[in-house]
């Protein structure tokens, strides 16, 4: 794992029991992991009684440098060595990096989702409704006497906005293509993941 | 049922009678023309050259024969009901046996022109789908993130739009489920029975 130089003093400063106490050191981890993980985390609580005596400026450095060490190990799928020994470089004892290696093997699948979670895609369909309707006549022609469908794909766009739906109507014999093509998509899916 | 034809629709096929059958089947092949494609006032002119009479007489004539044809095919009127309400024309013998047959062998065309008039949605004209397997995204590496990306091709009014789409297997899968049963649908009973009995 490379950081900056921004990061790793950060870092030193929190390994400092000088600086943190245990205690102050625990409630700053948490902290950390909550501000990235839980959505409506808006307002980080650094305002913890433990923390009061800490300077802001180095409490809110020292914050922004864990949450940066997380989300790096998080990227690259870092394993507990390889943050053991990025920590003992930056001067953490043994108690800490436990600390924060068994903090992070909690949160490690919720930040693997936040972080795959994040790109562009395609529209992305999430559901499916349809109608089937039987046509009698319309004001040009009578007596036309045949079923349509109407299918309706409820699509949503990259940051899990809305986006109007996908509506087409289609025979039956459009919708069993329709429906054929899928299976053969939904066929060479489990063949690919059997490979 | 009967088609009930105006006085002045009368007149304006009053004029069959004067030419001879060869022409009447001319005037219906480019009545079921002018359907397809839209009217060419040119060819009432050149007609009304040949025939020796004014173009507006041709065009009420084409008109005429294009209104029976349109509206008889429209209400799916049965052969007899058709002879029945050209009877009321007094038209020869022939000239009955050649408009129905008009009517006959044009119906499916015309009704298909017809029904594109009618209020519609884009359609389906097509699928192509891809399996992709994400590896990799500037935020998370060594990822196995399979997606099906799909292009759909829609037919609107005659332009045909494609709209690329994504899904995932689970959402595919949900998908397929989902149209199988709509699929089903038109053969239960309830579909089954009200296909029968309207008629």
């Amino acid at each position: 794992m490379e950081l900056s130089e921004y990061v790793q003093s950060g870092l030193q400063t929190l390994a400092d029991s000088g600086c943190f106490s245990p205690s102050a050191y625990t409630v700053l981890l948490q902290t950390a992991f909550q501000s990235l993980l839980n959505a409506q985390a808006d307002q980080v609580a650094l305002d913890h009684p433990v923390l009061k005596h800490i300077d802001p400026t180095v409490l809110k450095h020292c914050h922004a440098a864990t949450a940066t060490c997380i989300l790096e190990a998080g990227k690259h799928k870092a394993d507990k060595s390889t943050i053991s020994t990025y920590l003992e470089d930056c001067k953490f004892d043994r108690e800490r990096i436990e600390q924060f290696c068994t903090e992070y093997q909690k949160n490690k699948d919720t930040l693997e989702i936040i972080l795959g979670s994040i790109g562009r895609c395609p529209l992305h369909i999430t559901d499916v409704s349809w109608r089937l309707e039987y046509q009698i006549k319309t004001n040009q022609l009578h007596k036309t006497y045949r079923p349509a469908y109407l299918v309706t794909l409820n699509v949503e766009n990259s940051d899990s906005r809305s986006h109007p739906d996908v509506s087409f109507s289609c025979t039956m014999e459009q919708l069993q293509d329709f429906v054929g093509k899928l299976k053969d998509a939904a066929k060479s899916l489990e063949r690919a993941s059997q490979m | 049922m009967l088609l009930v034809l105006s006085e002045e629709h009368k007149e304006h096929l009053g004029f069959l009678t004067q030419v001879d059958s060869a022409v009447v089947g001319e005037f219906g092949r480019i009545a079921v023309e002018f359907l397809r494609k839209g009217t060419n006032p040119k060819i009432y002119e050149g007609a009304a050259r040949k025939l020796n009479v004014s173009s507006d007489i041709i065009q009420h004539g084409v008109e005429g024969l294009t209104y029976l044809l349109t509206e008889g095919s429209k209400l799916m009127i049965s052969e007899i009901d058709f002879q029945d309400s050209v009877l009321v024309l007094g038209f020869s013998e022939e000239l009955n046996k050649l408009l129905l047959q008009l009517y006959l062998d044009n119906r499916k065309e015309i009704r298909s022109i017809l029904s594109e008039l009618a209020p519609k949605l884009p359609s389906y004209h097509s699928l192509e789908w891809r399996l992709d397997v994400q590896l990799a995204s500037r935020s998370l590496r060594q990822q196995i993130k399979p997606a099906v990306t799909v292009k759909l091709h829609l037919d609107q009014n005659e332009d045909q739009t494609t709209k690329i789409l994504q899904t995932d297997p689970a959402t595919l899968l949900h998908l397929i489920q989902q149209l199988e049963q709509a699929l089903g649908e038109m053969k239960t009973n309830h579909c089954r029975r009200i296909v029968r009995n309207i008629k």
